[in-house]
């Protein structure tokens, strides 16, 4: 489970967040919505331990930054960033020695297989494209078998074959009671996906959708109606 | 092993197995070597001459030394900018179940290579130059890598890591740190007061007591002075403080409570760092981390058309920097004419090279050209961008347009280099003019020998194979100027010699101009 209650992170005299509060029970995927600018990085950036804030964040009931929440942590940022002089199969290695994760061959094999990298692995960290990159985020994230997970913009720089196995994962990680909490912008990606819908702007999480509760809805026409970019788009 | 001691060491073990591969390392090692033994044997006789040749004038060298260092390093920590974190440690090590003490000890240790090179770099110093005894300099050897780094981790740990001391808190380290130099200064000037300006003044306020009594800083000194030169009452009360600092600082950052607070200034340093490196990349020198490129107002009359854009573009540019074209080359260059003109005129000429006195500043040029010139300029961020291809020109006019401003930087830097010893010297202005041109011309060889290599290789032998070639030739046309200087002097004299070697040389630049303009059709061959 994951529990965010009330985050507040200042810039200097800028106010990120103001008084957050979620929770992504363990088995659901929440999706993080908003506008650029409306605060999303730096909830994420606060959730992964990235950040100094006011509030308190739990992961699976511990202190996010102590390291027995961290164990059971795993992150894949916006942005990808490989060690030059690593690997792939080496980057698998040293988190799974971060991590305590004991990881045959095989399991590493099949991994690393699901996201065509099985011929990539000998290549090292700077001689991979950006795609690669993050298929390789994606697996660290992934092997050392988290019970919260959470990807920033996941699809971004995927290929359709990765995407559809990205979201495979990210399903059967909810069948096995892991929480998933997804930032992104790419709504259509993720519609069959969410459970929870959490929708920030400037600063605050504006609405909070739980899927039970919103029936059938489509997830863009909920987030436009919330956060009236539209309405702002045509005023234009 | 753990996670870190695994990422440390097989970071470590792929990045020399990649670098022997390179051609390029092993000139640089011959560089570093050549370096590390030539300049302590060219120093022999001034050192001699000053009469410091003596474990007591290392002890000097040291302590000056230190002066710098110890406070730049506490002020650095202080301000938590002193480590280097890259971004892909913040993808996978910051959010990893990994101690934070385990994180800073491991940017620390990264520089543990280069400490271990200057140490030997002073052993052999001690040793040629201040004749210091082989025992002294071992154990002073021990000293700078265990207890010293040991401190110096220390520091850095409560710095960095300790949660406890706020930006206050640590904005006072930084005052106490400048209060310790201001301390330092003030004892200096009332020893230059007492004693006027001579090497002896300088030499005893540098071992004075009263410096071995300023904290941190003194305490070091006095165990030099107790390792070099033999106890004394104040050299061995000022290592007792020194080990008592040591004791102190090591138990406050082990016992010291980190959860990782430090990881958003470490990021933000990080982002700064990696924004530096792409930007030095792009051919912008005065890069630094932690400081934006302040940009001011300029304008500039844009005449012309089609790549001629590409000129004013850059123009304005350097108009909106705040050195305009001056940067790290100029400063090299005035070092570097001043060099020749002491020489030339103080020293009595250069000694065994004095028959080779007319080629000194094209020798120098060369040397400088090769060494400090910054291999990409403004000119190899055009071919990155789409836009240079896009212009509906020639590929001739995007040429000289994208480096134009590279040969205005290169004329200034050549005059700056050249005009000081050509005054000395007594060169004839034909002589001097030939000079000047020498250096602009092999600075437009070096970039375009790249951008043959760039052309002719892409991306299908990589870097190395780039490198390879780049030097390949560019030594061909360097040693067919070389063949022109002595045919010019076998026929002539120094005029003759310069005319042909610059002859030959704009000959050869010619040709690789032609063969760069290739970089321009496509982006592909960039």
């Amino acid at each position: 489970m994951l529990e965010v209650m009330d985050l507040t992170k200042k810039y200097g005299k800028t106010l990120a967040a103001d008084h957050i509060g979620f929770t992504v029970p363990d088995g659901r995927i929440g999706i993080l919505l908003g506008p650029n600018g409306a605060g999303k990085s730096t909830v994420i950036k606060s959730i992964a331990g990235l950040l100094r804030y006011k509030g308190m964040i739990r992961i699976q009931g511990q202190d996010a930054r102590s390291l027995e929440a961290k164990r059971s942590f795993a992150y894949v940022p916006e942005l990808p960033y490989m060690y030059d002089a690593l690997t792939v199969r080496e980057h698998i290695e040293f988190i799974t020695r971060a991590y305590g994760t004991a990881v045959t061959e095989e399991e590493a094999e099949r991994l690393l297989g699901r996201f065509e990298l099985t011929d990539k692995q000998e290549k090292l960290g700077n001689e991979l494209s950006k795609g690669m990159m993050q298929k390789v985020s994606i697996c660290c994230a992934l092997v050392i078998r988290p019970r919260v997970i959470l990807l920033d913009e996941p699809m971004v720089g995927l290929d359709p074959a990765a995407i559809k196995e990205l979201k495979t994962v990210i399903l059967e990680l909810k069948a096995d009671g892991c929480t998933v909490l997804i930032s992104t912008h790419m709504l259509e990606m993720v519609k069959e996906l969410w459970d929870v819908t959490f929708v920030m702007d400037k600063g605050h999480i504006v609405g909070t959708y739980p899927r039970e509760a919103v029936a059938d809805e489509d997830l863009e026409a909920l987030y436009f109606s919330v956060t009236g970019q539209a309405d702002r788009k045509e005023g234009i | 092993m753990g996670a870190v001691g695994y990422l440390y060491l097989r970071t470590l073990r792929n990045r020399i197995r990649r670098a022997l591969r390179k051609p390029v390392t092993y000139f640089y090692l011959v560089l570093i070597l050549f370096y590390m033994t030539a300049v302590p044997m060219s120093l022999r006789m001034t050192v001699d001459t000053l009469g410091a040749d003596s474990a007591h004038g290392l002890v000097t060298v040291l302590t000056v030394f230190a002066f710098w260092t110890i406070p730049a390093n506490l002020i650095a920590y202080a301000r938590r900018k002193g480590l280097v974190y890259r971004n892909s440690d913040v993808h996978f090590l910051f959010p990893a179940p990994v101690s934070p003490k385990q994180v800073l000890l491991y940017a620390h240790f990264r520089t543990l290579a280069m400490l271990l090179v200057l140490n030997l770099f002073v052993i052999i110093c001690g040793k040629v130059l201040f004749h210091a005894e082989g025992w002294r300099l071992a154990v002073y050897f021990v000293f700078s890598v265990f207890i010293e780094n040991l401190l110096e981790a220390s520091i850095m740990l409560l710095m960095y890591g300790s949660e406890r001391l706020g930006e206050k808190q640590r904005g006072l380290v930084v005052k106490a740190a400048y209060g310790l130099t201001g301390i330092l200064v003030v004892m200096g000037i009332l020893a230059y007061l007492r004693g006027g300006l001579s090497l002896q003044t300088v030499t005893d306020y540098l071992h004075s007591d009263l410096v071995l009594l300023v904290p941190v800083i003194g305490w070091y000194v006095a165990v030099l002075h107790l390792l070099f030169l033999g106890a004394t009452t104040v050299n061995v009360a000022g290592t007792i403080c020194y080990i008592l600092l040591v004791a102190v600082a090591l138990a406050a950052a082990w016992r010291m409570k980190c959860t990782g607070d430090f990881y958003e200034d470490a990021i933000k340093y990080a982002e700064d760092y990696e924004a530096v490196l792409e930007s030095r990349r792009q051919g912008n020198a005065q890069s630094r981390p932690g400081r934006k490129q302040k940009f001011g107002k300029a304008r500039v009359n844009w005449n012309g058309s089609g790549a001629r854009a590409l000129f004013y573009r850059q123009l304005l540019e350097y108009k909106k920097s705040r050195y305009f074209i001056f940067d790290g080359g100029t400063v090299v260059a005035v070092l570097a004419g001043a060099a020749v003109a002491y020489l030339s005129v103080w020293e009595d000429g250069f000694g065994a090279l004095e028959n080779f006195a007319p080629f000194v500043i094209p020798a120098v040029s060369a040397y400088v050209i090769f060494i400090f010139t910054a291999l990409n300029g403004k000119w190899a961020k055009e071919l990155l961008s789409p836009y240079t291809y896009l212009i509906p020109d020639t590929v001739f006019r995007k040429l000289i347009n994208a480096t134009a401003m590279q040969h205005i930087q290169s004329l200034l830097n050549a005059c700056l280099i050249t005009l000081p010893g050509a005054i000395a010297m007594r060169l004839s202005p034909l002589v001097t003019a030939l000079a000047i041109l020498f250096y602009v011309v092999l600075s437009a060889n070096k970039l375009y020998a790249l951008a043959v290599a760039e052309a002719v290789c892409g991306s299908t032998l990589g870097r190395v194979g780039k490198q390879l070639l780049q030097m390949l030739i560019q030594g061909m046309a360097v040693m067919a100027a070389v063949i022109g200087g002595v045919l010019g002097m076998a026929v002539g004299g120094v005029v003759q010699a310069y005319v042909l070697m610059d002859v030959f040389l704009v000959l050869f630049t010619a040709i690789f101009m032609v063969i760069a303009m290739l970089n321009f059709y496509n982006m592909e061959t960039a």
